[in-house]
């Protein structure tokens, strides 16, 4: 499948002040990622919290302004623009809050935040809004009459497929899920699993899926990319990543992740990712890896690839392989 | 042989509220033996924080114990007598960053609990804490009691919290999903050191949760309730292995490890003000009967210390819920 949205050298600097007598540097929240996502699949991104994986998300939507580097939305160069054109030239991509809840207006009913979107992107005849809306509530496994209540009267599986109903409306192609399932309840993650699932081949779309839950990740996802500190330090198919993970990180990643069958296994990573401030020289995750060698800490990995569609940032994946 | 930490007996609880008198827990009883490890799961809204709430004594305003004990080390505490004894039992509450008192040093937040449980000199207190830092292992004990809230990472809060929990040397530690704000890296931390203090101190342990992964690293045992009532209840190992009553089976069927393919539970959980009569369970069940609207299901003992509330926890579900 063709690429739909990819970023190369992508760098976003966050943060920073330019005084007239004072200059503030910033924190680089996402720094030189390159990544490839494909029409149709379902790409995951996972790592701890600040390893930079909203910002990015933040960046690919055009929310935020990217300081360098480019991205690729349809083969067409849509970085570089400012903020306003920005995302005028990302209009196929949508994003869904992770707080479903916080993102619906309490004092509007259902159905009039779904037709402010449509109304928005230039559909303005009330009749064909109430139609679309209707078509799109049952779509997402709603009953239509929910287009008069409240928020509040909705439950939280109903709420993220409002959520889902608002973005998929506006006839995206690229849907960005920023934790689609956290605070979900087992049974109701299951369902939009499921529906997100039955969604991607109705309507033809590409999921962008951020997720700390690697569960969730391996069973739903295409293909993953890990996040240490603003860069991509891993990225494959699910299916190759979470059998052979290459990066001590990731290795880290999937051995802390809590297993029905109640094993555990592989030393655990301790303490906290390092500031953004305090970026480690060299691999940024020498101080925290347990294979850390002396060239760790003084030169940079570099993207280097392990296997088809596998590619691995570590000094040390071949001799720890 | 020693009695148990903790013995729910038979537990009610309802709630006051403007939709009507809620029915939140019914007939709930649930024992921690000594050194024991108990996990309490279930979904939002099955009452698990509300067990926890009242075995605390801090029910909400218009909640109320019309039927059933609490035992605490053998005594009574729902009765305003013994609800002293409730000193030595340690609090680890769900969200670090909500718990601690921002404007407030760490040190002092423990101090003011012990000043209230812990008998001894300030400089005794204070010397218990900095061991207490150091049993959860947070960095530079004698510094961290001077350090204010944000200056911990979310991490180090729960240890703080934990710490606290300890600080007036509880025979039992009660927990309410102490992970769900945290990485998975730092989650396997905190639940290394809860095993580990549990073992060491010989400390006995209700924890609730919603995550069985979670449940089947800390807890020994396990009770699953499902709108206010206990659905089921045995060894971890075994519930999780092979679950007996229907919700559990749907419930685990959903889990993302388990899955051959992503089932759902039909239905929702019902309000607390309209629960089902029967088996509470039946409106969602695909293996009901016509007796299970009727008579609410006792909980009947399995070989293997389990016990079940569905009398036809050997029926297979289904093939046509498998979509």
């Amino acid at each position: 499948m063709p690429e739909i949205l990819g970023a190369s050298q992508l760098v976003v600097e966050l943060g920073a002040r330019r005084g007239l007598l004072r200059h503030r540097a910033g924190v680089r929240a996402v720094d030189g990622v390159e990544i490839s996502i494909a029409e149709g699949e379902t790409f995951g991104i996972v790592g701890e919290s600040g390893c930079g994986k909203t910002t990015l998300a933040r960046t690919l939507l055009g929310l935020q302004r990217e300081s360098a580097g480019e991205v690729r939305l349809e083969g067409r160069v849509v970085s570089g623009l400012d903020p306003r054109a920005a995302r005028r030239a990302r209009d196929a991509i949508q994003y869904v809050h992770q707080d479903p809840g916080a993102a619906l207006d309490p004092w509007w009913r259902v159905g009039a935040t779904l037709a402010e979107g449509l109304a928005i992107h230039g559909v303005g005849d009330r009749a064909e809004q109430q139609a679309r809306i209707a078509g799109m509530l049952r779509a997402v496994g709603l009953d239509a009459a929910l287009a008069d209540r409240y928020p509040h009267e909705l439950s939280g599986g109903q709420q993220r497929r409002i959520g889902l109903a608002r973005i998929l409306l506006l006839r995206p192609k690229v849907v960005i899920l920023d934790e689609p399932t956290a605070g979900l309840d087992l049974s109701v993650q299951a369902a939009v699993l499921r529906l997100l699932r039955d969604l991607r081949a109705q309507f033809g779309l590409t999921y962008v899926f951020i997720s700390h839950d690697l569960s969730v990740v391996r069973r739903v996802c295409d293909r993953v990319a890990v996040m240490y500190l603003g860069r991509v330090v891993e990225e494959g198919s699910a299916a190759t990543l979470f059998a052979e993970p290459r990066h001590p990180y990731t290795r880290a990643l999937i051995a802390a992740a809590p297993h029905l069958d109640g094993r555990e296994s592989g030393p655990s990573l301790p303490g906290d990712p390092p500031s953004l401030r305090a970026v480690p020289p060299g691999c940024r995750f020498h101080p925290r890896c347990a294979h850390a060698a002396p060239s760790c800490a003084t030169s940079e990995p570099v993207r280097e690839v392990a296997a088809a569609d596998h590619a691995v940032a570590c000094l040390r994946w071949r001799v720890l392989a | 042989m020693s009695p148990p930490v903790l013995q729910v007996e038979g537990l009610a609880v309802r709630m006051r509220t403007e939709g009507g008198v809620a029915e939140i827990l019914d007939d709930v009883s649930l024992t921690v033996p000594r050194g024991g490890t108990v996990g309490v799961v279930g979904e939002s809204g099955c009452g698990k924080s509300t067990l926890l709430r009242a075995i605390l004594g801090i029910l909400p305003k218009g909640g109320e114990t019309p039927r059933g004990a609490i035992l605490f080390e053998g005594r009574d505490i729902l009765s305003d007598r013994a609800a002293s004894a409730r000193g030595r039992i340690g609090f680890v509450p769900q969200d670090p960053y909500l718990s601690l008192n921002p404007v407030f040093r760490a040190g002092d937040q423990i101090l003011e609990i012990m000043r209230r449980h812990a008998p001894g000199s300030r400089a005794d207190r204070k010397r218990r804490i900095v061991e207490l830092f150091r049993a959860v292992q947070l960095p530079d004990p004698e510094a961290a009691l001077r350090k204010y809230p944000h200056q911990f990472s979310g991490g180090q809060r729960q240890r703080l919290l934990i710490a606290a929990a300890l600080a007036c040397d509880p025979a039992l530690l009660v927990a309410d999903e102490p992970t769900t704000a945290l990485d998975v890296t730092t989650q396997r931390e905190i639940l290394a050191l809860l095993r580990r203090l549990v073992a060491e101190r010989g400390l006995s342990l209700l924890f609730v949760t919603h995550d069985f992964g979670v449940l089947a690293s800390v807890c020994a045992e396990v009770t699953v309730l499902y709108a206010g009532r206990v659905a089921e209840r045995g060894p971890t190992r075994a519930v999780l292995d092979a679950p007996r009553h229907p919700y559990t089976r749907l419930l685990l069927a959903c889990h993302p490890d388990r899955a051959t393919d992503l089932l759902g539970i039909p239905g929702t959980v019902p309000a607390a003000t309209a629960q089902p009569g029967g088996c509470r369970f039946h409106p969602r069940c695909p293996i009901i009967h016509s007796g299970c609207p009727v008579e609410p299901p006792p909980l009947v003992a399995l070989p293997g210390g389990r016990a079940v509330a569905c009398p036809w926890h050997e029926d297979a579900i289904p093939e046509a819920l498998r979509a």
